[in-house]
């Protein structure tokens, strides 16, 4: 069931996701592949892992989801010295399996990435049923259509009133643009500043809720 | 030169050398390495830098003198200037810290002073210059002034690692420390000197330096004590008391107390307004700068201080020396009472002023172990493998080494004797390929090994390891400041993000009010008359009183000392005590049991500190909890802690003795404490000693960087998923549990109170001992619950309030 009057379409997933069903649509943002690889590259000593336990969360999900598209809400990947021959080599075996056009939203990260992989179709912006686009960076949203973005990779900070507080990742919708949290393991978050008329939506166990304005302040 | 040259120096000065100095300069010169025990003075310095000037010959570095706070250089370099000057005019002494100036710092690359005063993370720095050795080749001797300030830590650590890389250069260097009192000072030496120890010396000044603890009794004692209060109820007096004195230091415990007392005495005597300042470690430079200035000189009439101004620095016009609220521990006290009388022979006086009755019944017991200068030992770190992984790669930028020369070098510290094979293969891993779960580590390398010899030639890879080295963490803070740029230091953003914009709050003691907060930045101008702000706040842990003030308040409570002052103003108190229930000593172990309306309490009193109790509290709790499923929420303070429950208290010594078993101690502590989120905070410290998160140049965006940015909590899952061997992991754990629960003396503590007697006291009324710990309701205890549990808690909560089912 879609939270958004407007958008009957549109539902949030758990892990992340958002998912239009009119056109079995499977959207997420920011998974940073290679990250790790980028940093062991300039010497910092962080362990190989998260990129394939990313793409198999992906491809379950995609799966899982019955999806007949994917698509990637920028930064798929991290930084050129992360793209090495395994992850090449991960990610065509991913798109083999996946069995479904992908496509990628071109994010800041992704710019600096000299040659993407055959089959990965990538645009600047995805126009995608009637009055939905898709685009990286939040800023660039514009008009009354209903933007998906990521870029912010937004988690939320609720305190619990006993000077401890949780972090979740989240999704935001503000204005006219509903913000996905970032869905590679290897990401951190910034924590959002709430404003009014925010709604904020989080996983919570199989389900996603809108949290209460009073959980926000 | 012989020492009979500085007879005329004495001779200029009026001064006859003392017996210590003496004796300091003869092991010296007979080559001797050693630890000089006095109190604070002129003497020490003299003591140990007059020897090595004496033989020094030619103008090449011959004396590196290493000074725990960069603060303190510019001071250290004054005292050694003078008798430089008298005895050898030709000879220079600078100071190379991380506050040099560029210009300096170039000249100083090319050519060493004499003698060269520096920090343990600038001699790290240092290190990294191929060619450091080769102007170093004259030294003689290695001063390390206020050591027990950098034992017990990893700037420890750090000095122990630097030193072993010394020796190994120069085999005969000597090497000297500089010591307060300590409760080990031989394993001070040790530490200190490592394989250097054999032969050494201990030199002890026998000053008979007096000190005079005496306590302001409140005038009318209020009948129960109370604690956790800010206690400016004595206020009145302690202005009074500052009257009367030409110049006083008054410390307290922490930063929002100086505040506090800053207006406190502000509002009392308001033609003190330029008489008066503050100094905390949060303020400005320039700020502390005025403060420190106003105590040299004698032109201020109190300062406000916190442990920032414990060390060093020689104020001779302090006359006073008030502690506010807890001594907390005797070292801590002598050292705050060694402010004021700092001229050998003179007298050192501190007054106390307690925040709640109890610590009348502390300061009367400090009193007692500072006379019998039973003092606290400092235990040194061992085997923080952070910080040696951060050498491993600064010596490889400096001179490239073979694996089993510095292997030898690295156990050749107190800290890493017992540097296992494992630890040892890790650590070259971690530095060069990924090690032992190499496979999680494709294409990482930092050194590489060339001829045998490990060595880091990446020049980014120097650039960003130099720009890390050092230990002490800092916060992201955020600076407080004026429109215009004027900066007065900097703020929690915890505090000042509560704090609206329009809104007023206290900080360097002036009352402010928020324009804006953006980029870690407060903008702030002065508040109106009207406006009566917050007192800013700071986190970080509160010290818990010592084993050994403990044990003599606990002495004090029984009745053995000689009458005082103190004792006789708590005595109403302790009566009460005495009869509703029994005083508590360190010996046994008192559990008083009460009923309120809150259902039933149970208070225990081992006297072991308030980290040991909240460690104590959070096990019995979860122990009770995990039998019968009631919650049960708990208190503690330096003295003892308290549970609160419904129903299922009972005052049984059986149950009691099974609850407070040692069996199953670290699994139990683990599993009731969260130690997973703690340990994961603590990581912070760890990844960025250990190089894996960057040090971004402060107050510079540096855009290249921003790809390898991550923060220390996704790394701390990372290698908890891909790599749960890494060693830095199981510091982190270790580190947390000694840090937050004093786990070596939690242990003790139990290992006691298994073999104690138990008095069991059924009580009608809250006991004077109890009281404190009834009224302190915030729980410091993490929850233990997962993130859903806890979110779902929350939402429940919600719905209740607003009437929903």
């Amino acid at each position: 069931m879609s939270p958004f009057q407007q958008h009957r379409s549109l539902s949030l997933l758990p892990e992340g996701a958002v998912f239009l069903t009119e056109t079995a649509t499977l959207i997420v943002a920011d998974i940073h592949l290679g990250k790790s690889a980028a940093f062991r590259a300039k010497g910092l000593p962080i362990p190989e892992g998260d990129s394939a336990r990313d793409l198999s969360r992906l491809l379950a999900l995609a799966n899982k989801s019955h999806a007949a598209e994917l698509v990637i809400a920028g930064d798929l990947f991290h930084a050129p010295t992360g793209v090495t021959p395994e992850l090449e080599a991960a990610l065509a075996l991913f798109m083999t399996r996946l069995g479904m056009p992908l496509t990628l939203v071109v994010g800041n990260h992704d710019v600096k990435i000299p040659r993407f992989p055959a089959g990965l179709r990538s645009v600047p912006h995805l126009d995608l049923e009637e009055r939905i686009r898709i685009v990286h960076d939040p800023a660039h949203a514009s008009g009354d259509r209903l933007h998906i973005a990521g870029h912010w990779h937004p988690v939320v900070k609720i305190p619990d009133g006993k000077r401890t507080s949780l972090r979740l990742p989240c999704f935001l919708f503000r204005k006219n643009t509903l913000v996905v949290p970032a869905f590679g393991s290897f990401t951190g978050g910034s924590i959002l500043d709430a404003k009014a008329d925010d709604r904020v939506f989080v996983a919570l166990r199989e389900q996603v809720v809108e949290l209460p304005a009073a959980l926000l302040s | 030169m012989h020492v009979s040259a500085l007879q005329p120096f004495f001779d200029q000065k009026g001064w006859q050398p003392f017996d210590f100095q003496k004796q300091t300069w003869d092991a010296y010169l007979a080559g001797k390495s050693g630890l000089l025990h006095a109190p604070t003075g002129l003497g020490k310095t003299l003591a140990v830098y007059l020897g090595p000037l004496v033989e020094s010959n030619g103008s090449a570095c011959q004396v590196l003198w290493l000074t725990p706070l960069r603060a303190l250089a510019a001071d250290t370099l004054r005292a050694l200037r003078e008798p430089l000057a008298e005895i050898a005019p030709h000879l220079e002494a600078e100071a190379r810290t991380g506050d040099t100036p560029a210009a300096l710092r170039a000249r100083l690359r090319k050519k060493l002073p004499h003698t060269l005063v520096t920090t343990p993370e600038s001699l790290s720095l240092m290190l990294t210059h191929a060619d450091f050795a080769e102007k170093l080749s004259g030294l003689r001797c290695v001063i390390v002034d206020e050591w027990h300030e950098l034992l017990g830590t990893k700037r420890g650590v750090q000095t122990e690692l630097c030193l072993a890389r010394l020796r190994a250069w120069f085999p005969g260097l000597r090497i000297w420390g500089l010591s307060a009192t300590l409760g080990n000072l031989t394993e001070a030496r040790q530490a200190l000197l490592g394989s250097a120890f054999a032969g050494s010396v201990e030199v002890t000044a026998d000053l008979n330096k007096s000190i005079v603890i005496e306590t302001l009794i409140p005038k009318e004692m209020e009948r129960f004590p109370w604690s956790g209060h800010i206690g400016t109820r004595l206020a009145r007096q302690v202005a009074d008391e500052i009257e009367k004195a030409n110049v006083t230091l008054l410390f307290t415990n922490t930063r929002s107390q100086t505040e506090i007392w800053f207006q406190e005495l502000l509002a009392l005597r308001p033609r003190w307004k330029d008489k008066l300042a503050m100094h905390h470690g949060s303020l400005d430079r320039a700020e502390r700068d005025h403060a420190e200035n106003g105590l040299r000189d004698g032109s201020l009439k109190c300062v406000v201080a916190t442990s920032s101004l414990d060390l060093g620095v020689d104020f001779s016009p302090v006359d006073q020396v008030i502690q506010v609220g807890s001594p907390k521990g005797i070292a801590r006290l002598l050292q705050r009472a060694g402010r004021s009388g700092h001229q050998p022979g003179s007298v050192s006086r501190i007054v106390g002023v307690p925040t709640h009755a109890l610590e009348l019944v502390e300061f009367a017991a400090a009193r007692d172990a500072a006379l019998a200068r039973n003092v606290e030992s400092r235990t040194p770190l061992k085997r923080p493998l952070d910080l040696l992984v951060q050498h491993l790669v600064t010596c490889a930028i400096g001179t490239p080494f073979e694996a089993e020369a510095m292997r030898r070098e690295i156990q050749s510290c107190h800290a890493f004797v017992e540097l296992t094979d494992a630890e040892w293969q890790w650590a070259l891993g971690f530095i060069s390929n990924g090690g032992g779960a190499l496979a999680a580590y494709p294409r990482y390398h930092k050194a590489r090994i060339e001829q045998g010899c490990y060595t880091v030639d990446d020049k980014q890879l120097i650039a960003r390891h130099r720009l890390g080295i050092g230990t002490i963490s800092s916060d992201p803070a955020v600076s407080v400041k004026f429109a215009n740029g004027h900066t007065l230091g900097t703020v929690e953003e915890s505090f000042i993000s509560r704090i609206k914009p329009g809104a007023a709050f206290v900080f360097g003691g002036r009352q402010l009010a928020l324009v804006r907060f953006r980029d870690r930045t407060a903008t702030v101008k002065p508040a109106g008359r009207v406006l009566k702000g917050q007192v800013a706040i700071w986190g970080g842990s509160k010290f818990p009183l010592s084993t050994e003030l403990s044990h003599a308040v606990a002495r004090r409570l029984q009745g053995h000392g000689t009458p005082s002052l103190e004792m006789e103003a708590v005595a109403p108190i302790l009566v009460i005590q005495k009869k509703w229930s029994r005083l508590p000593d360190d010996e046994s172990l008192l559990v008083e049991h009460a009923r309120s309306r809150e259902g039933e309490h149970l208070f225990f009193y081992p006297f072991a500190g308030r980290l040991v109790h909240e460690g104590l509290a959070a096990l019995v709790a979860f122990r009770i909890s995990r039998e019968s499923g009631e919650s049960i929420h708990t208190t503690q303070n330096d003295y003892g802690f308290s549970l609160t429950g419904k129903r299922g208290l009972v005052l049984d010594e059986d149950t009691l003795r099974l609850h407070l078993a040692g069996e199953n101690l670290l699994d139990d502590l683990v599993a009731c404490m969260n130690t997973a989120e703690l340990a994961r905070r603590q990581f912070r410290e760890i990844a960025r000693v250990s190089g894996l998160i960057l040090q971004t140049m402060p107050g510079k965006k540096d855009l290249s960087q921003r790809e390898l940015q991550s923060s220390a909590a996704l790394i701390y899952e990372v290698l908890d998923r891909y790599d749960p061997g890494n060693l830095l992991l199981v510091q982190s754990r270790r580190e947390i549990m000694e840090k937050q629960l004093e786990l070596t003396r939690l242990s003790a503590v139990i290992r006691r109170l298994e073999s104690a007697p138990m008095h069991l006291v059924e009580t009608e009324h809250l006991t004077p001992m109890a009281f404190p710990l009834w009224a302190d309701r915030l729980s410091a205890t993490l929850p233990a619950a997962d993130a859903a549990t806890r979110l779902e808690t929350m939402l429940r909560t919600l719905n209740q309030a607003a009437g929903q089912p």
